[in-house]
């Protein structure tokens, strides 16, 4: 078994090296993150696109972020953080969901938990008691003589009825549960830009000026090395504070994808073409992970998802560290301008703030 | 109904008298240009096992591969077939096994063996129809399901894409199923489902037709046994689901040949569209698998606890209700596709309805068993079996049907132990359980019971050995359709391939059976189930004359 | 003619009539389906400003809306393509310019057109385009940078919408593909 593997690796490690994202490894300073940065972009675009000179991020910000990238390198102190066992992750012969760390997902847990798996059991051992009862009672030796009844307008009614109640009652948590998912994000939220490529995902920071950066499923005996799961651990990861609300912009550059995180309760289809918005707020301080949920290829079962959870300073640390400024958002132009501003007007504010 | 009083001269033995005018046609003839509605059913019998057992073994090789973590033979089978042998060429096959297999299991063994299969034989017997409306048109139907397979089978040798086969999955989403997917393969998958179309809508047309005009005298459609009210119901939904299926997919074709943008949002199409056109015919389809089989356990239940169906106007609206229900609740399969909260909500709503139609058949039928007398032979064990498992399938599809819920569970393998419980367990058992119900019927000799027990029970333990884990795999985060995953996952995985093993063994005594019962089994009487079983094809020999119903049976 | 047909003819008849027009309701829902985004914004489908039909200039109201501007390219066209601000806060009711910038990287002249939506999708409705280079095809000359205006402002009746009163921020979002319809498999 082992043996037959080793393809797979071989395979995998010459990809992420032709591509530059495995170079960097696992340390990353302030001088690799902008030099990982167009690498990322051209395996973001393989098609015709030849000159690297591509800057990857969306925001002009990114430029004068890399120039300054030495300034802040004494904030560089991100060191990707152990997993903690049975936390954000499958554990061996687990049966229940994942440990939820978001509000949302305790809430999604609590319905689940406290009505739903406890209706359906009662519902399944009800049927089960009453199969086993008629067997018994009504088997042909202990009831020789069938009865003719054929209509009893009262237990019909009954068992219409008992099972609208049953579903009002499930109904009312159901969708208290979809309107606290769908509550727009805070102003305040974190936004980062996910957007997925056969076989990887791409995470950008707008607001930070982080342009997108790749991350890559690890090779099996990277992953082993660095005490993580193989098949979920990742190169490169996303990295949030603790307790604050994310945004995800989700889209997907090719087919259709699907960005799930499991320990957030969170799932969301990256389709090409158009943006979908999700969020979730992590509370604990650690590393989830996850893996692309919609078909998407050859290799759909080879492309997962890493969230690092952070303290807010950590975080701040690792967004100098990739080249950001943690204390985004960049710009806010002079609110609404009832004219048509010129467009050369607006050219004149570049990244000021950065 | 149920309790249908005959009083015309329709008895079996009279009805051979006749048979001598209308001679058996000669081999070929009789089965390859076959216009009788028992040889096609027949026919579809046997290619629905065949079917089967192609479909089987991919899930087969599928436990196989997923026993332990690691690609182990993904790989060596692709070469096996033809392709390149190397890694990617292997994943590639994965997802062509999964493909072939939903597509297999749905089009060519579920559907042909409740409606082609069973329908065909029963609904003029139950009807006291002597055929089809149109029998020349049954035959068609065959002959285009048949060619659709050979398509089916043979896109998974032609490149399509990274290897060969089509690798889109069996809901064959865009863009991966377009500009994801180069090659002959996709193009001849989606064509093998137009040509199956094709033959469900004539097929369709048929039973309409059949139903609606050829009942005998007496027979009203509120005294048609429900095994007919449920192909009845099915046949609508067929018409009306599967043309928009064809549809769909003729715009995959056209955005896959000639440039059109249907689902290319390049060009102004939408991928999500697909998905709408898609659920709007799947999720009906769902229940196209599931009626007739609530039909079969209608039947049996009714005729082993010698007493008629409890509450039959009940059950024959209840299907119809599920089955216009089934039509505004597709958006269930999609909800983290990006939809607004509203419609969500909606959605929620709308699926848990099914809960209440479906829960009165559940109920309906233990009230049959209610107060009559058992006998628990082989089909009244697999219909027992369904509605346990119909229902423990069934109390997850309500879970499911929680947007908010879904979010966590939606393509994980906790939706692939529901929709294996509901149909693998659900269908599956209604249609063991119709074999045995009518084998004697069809075959003329009796199968041979202890082995249709000892199939059952080893059946049962084997498939939920099977699926059950599959619910802890989704709950704990596992996503569908992967060759591979991490070692957390090995234990259950492990367990449900042994399932599969044991379940391979419950369908090895299953043939055994068969082909024990057809060759030495005692000849089955025209009626061996006795006073339970009123429907008419129990007034009929076993196996029925040729040309049955010359003098049309009068029910009172 | 009908009269002379059998019953079974006429059972037949009809079925495949009905057969035929849910084939037809298939195709019918690409036009449908477009026309339904467009008018309920369904799927964050913005709304197209109508100099003729608007009734009058929408209100400028005090409140303000974030906007947040979101730029994608198709893997197949070799272009660099930002906003030139990731966001913006806008009055609602004003009509505000964003800048979007395209560059052509490669050595042949490229036609692109962009797909869009905005999120969250309830905002659809209320997000409304005067101008926008998305109305149009865009030509890039190899090397050539372009700065392309969308012209847009927030409809005060999304406070009055309880689904969408509540937004903060709505993400404009928009992908570049190439034109020569470059996506086909075989």
């Amino acid at each position: 078994m082992k043996s037959l593997k080793t393809p797979v690796i071989k395979v995998l490690i010459a990809a992420a090296l032709s591509l530059g994202a495995v170079g960097a490894g696992q340390a990353q300073t302030a001088a690799t993150a902008p030099a990982e940065a167009p690498a990322a972009t051209v395996a973001a675009n393989p098609a015709p696109v030849a000159a690297p000179v591509e800057a990857p991020a969306a925001t002009p910000a990114t430029a004068p972020a890399a120039g300054d990238a030495a300034a802040p390198a004494a904030d560089a102190t991100y060191v990707p953080m152990k997993p903690t066992p049975g936390v954000g992750q499958p554990i061996d012969r687990g049966i229940d969901f994942q440990p939820q760390v978001s509000p949302i997902g305790e809430q999604a847990y609590w319905f689940n938990h406290v009505m739903l798996l406890p209706i359906i059991t009662i519902i399944s051992l009800f049927v089960l008691g009453l199969l086993l009862w008629v067997i018994v009672r009504y088997r042909a030796k202990a009831n020789p003589v069938p009865s003719k009844t054929t209509h009893n307008t009262f237990i019909e009614i009954i068992w219409t009825a008992i099972p609208v109640l049953i579903l009002a009652v499930i109904a009312v948590p159901s969708i208290r549960l979809l309107a606290a998912q769908y509550e727009p994000p805070k102003k305040d939220a974190l936004t980062i830009k996910v957007t997925g490529y056969q076989w990887y995902w791409g995470y950008a920071y707008p607001d930070q000026g982080i342009g997108e950066y790749v991350s890559k499923m690890l090779p099996e005996d990277q992953a082993k090395a660095a005490g993580e799961p193989y098949q979920l651990a990742v190169d490169n990861r996303m990295v949030v504070p603790v307790g604050r609300q994310v945004k995800l912009i989700v889209t997907g550059a090719d087919v259709i994808h699907s960005f799930a995180v499991p320990a957030f309760w969170t799932k969301m289809d990256a389709v090409p073409g158009r943006a979908n918005e999700t969020t979730f707020t992590a509370n604990k301080v650690g590393v989830y992970y996850g893996q692309c949920s919609e078909l998407c290829g050859v290799d759909h079962g080879y492309m997962p998802i890493a969230v690092e959870v952070l303290p807010v300073d950590k975080w701040e640390a690792w967004v100098r560290s990739k080249g950001g400024n943690p204390a985004g958002p960049v710009v806010e132009t002079a609110a609404a301008p009832t004219e048509i501003a010129p467009a050369a007007a607006s050219a004149a504010l570049p990244a000021a703030k950065n | 109904m149920t309790d249908i009083a005959v009083t015309a001269p329709a008895h079996g033995h009279a009805d051979h008298a006749h048979d001598h005018d209308h001679d058996t046609p000669g081999f070929f003839v009789r089965w390859f240009m076959s216009t009788n509605h028992k040889d096609i059913g027949t026919l579809y019998l046997i290619f629905a096992i065949v079917a089967g057992i192609v479909g089987g073994v991919l899930s087969g090789m599928m436990r196989l591969e997923l026993a332990e973590p690691g690609v182990q033979y993904l790989g060596g089978w692709a070469e096996m077939l033809g392709g390149a042998g190397d890694e990617v060429a292997g994943k590639h096959f994965w997802n062509v096994m999964i493909t072939a297999h939903g597509l297999i299991m749905v089009f060519f063994m579920v559907m042909p063996a409740m409606i082609g299969g069973f329908g065909n034989w029963f609904v003029p017997l139950m009807i006291g129809a002597p055929d089809m409306a149109f029998p020349r048109m049954n035959n068609i139907s065959f002959w285009l399901t048949f060619v659709a397979f050979i398509m089916l089978v043979g896109s998974m040798f032609v490149p399509g894409g990274s290897g060969l086969g089509a690798g889109t999955g069996w809901t064959v989403y865009a863009p991966l199923s377009t500009s994801g997917s180069a090659g002959p393969a996709v193009d001849m998958a989606i064509f093998s489902l137009h040509l199956a179309g094709a033959a469900s809508i004539l097929g369709a047309i048929n039973f309409i037709t059949t139903i609606f005009n050829m009942r005998a005298p007496g027979m009203t459609l509120h005294k048609m046994p429900l095994f007919v009210w449920s192909v009845l119901v099915t046949a609508f939904l067929l018409l009306l689901a599967l043309p928009v299926l064809a549809a769909a997919i003729t715009m995959l074709l056209t955005d896959r040949n000639f440039g059109t943008t249907f689902y290319d949002a390049a060009g102004g199409g939408d991928p999500v569209l697909y998905q709408h056109l898609f659920w709007f015919f799947g999720h009906p389809e769902v229940y196209i698998m599931i009626l007739p089989g609530f039909g079969i356990v209608s039947q049996i239940i009714s005729t082993f606890s010698r007493k008629p169906v409890f509450g039959y106007l009940g059950m024959a609206y209840a299907m119809v209700a599920i089955g216009v229900v089934g039509f505004i609740v597709w958006a269930h399969h999609m909800f983290t596709v990006g939809m607004s909260v509203n419609l969500k909500m909606y959605f929620t709503a709308a699926t848990m309805v099914i809960a209440v139609p479906t829960g009165i058949k559940i109920f309906s039928w233990i009230a049959t068993m209610w107060g009559g007398s058992m006998s628990f032979k082989t089909p009244m064990v697999w219909s027992l079996g369904f509605i346990f498992m119909f229902t423990v399938g069934g109390v997850t599809g309500v879970v499911l049907a929680n947007g908010g819920v879904d979010t966590a569970l939606h393509d994980t393998y906790y939706v692939v132990a529901h929709f294996h419980y509901v149909l693998s367990l659900g269908a599956v058992f209604s249609l063991f359980a119709g074999f045995y119900y009518w084998f004697p019927k069809m075959s003329g000799r009796m199968y041979n019971e202890f082995l249709g027990q000892l199939h059952f029970w080893i059946f049962f333990i084997g498939v939920n050995v099977l699926f059950f884990p599959q619910h802890f795999l989704g709950q704990q985060g596992m996503p569908r359709r992967y060759p591979d995953y991490p070692d957390a996952y090995a234990f259950w995985h492990l367990i449900s391939s042994y399932g599969y093993v044991i379940m391979g063994v419950g369908v090895l005594i299953f043939f055994a059976n068969i082909l024990w019962s057809l060759v030495a089994g005692k000849k089955a009487a025209d009626n061996p189930w006795g006073e339970g079983a009123t429907t008419l094809e129990w007034t009929l020999s076993s196996p029925p004359p040729f040309h049955q119903f010359n003098e049309l049976p009068r029910i009172a | 003619m009908i009269q002379s047909l059998s019953p079974k003819a006429k059972t037949a008849g009809l079925a495949g009539i009905l057969a035929l027009a849910m084939t037809g309701l298939g195709f019918a829902a690409v036009p449908l389906y477009d026309l339904f985004c467009r008018v309920t914004g369904f799927g964050g489908t913005t709304q197209r400003y109508d100099a003729a039909a608007a009734a009058a200039e929408p209100e400028i109201l005090s409140q303000t809306m974030s906007v947040r501007f979101d730029a994608n390219v198709s893997p197949e066209l070799p272009w660099r393509f930002y906003p030139e601000h990731p966001r913006d806060t806008v009055s609602i009711g004003a009509r505000d310019m964003a800048i979007f910038i395209a560059e052509n990287n490669s050595a042949a002249p490229v036609v692109g057109t962009a797909s869009f939506n905005v999120t969250p999708t309830q905002a659809g409705k209320y997000f409304t385009k005067i101008q926008c280079f998305c109305f149009t095809e865009q030509r890039l000359e190899p090397g050539q940078q372009m700065r392309m205006p969308v012209l847009f402002f927030v409809d005060p009746a999304i406070l009055d919408d309880p689904d969408a009163r509540d937004v903060q921020e709505i993400t404009l979002s928009y992908t570049f593909h190439p034109v020569d319809g470059g996506k086909k498999a075989s």
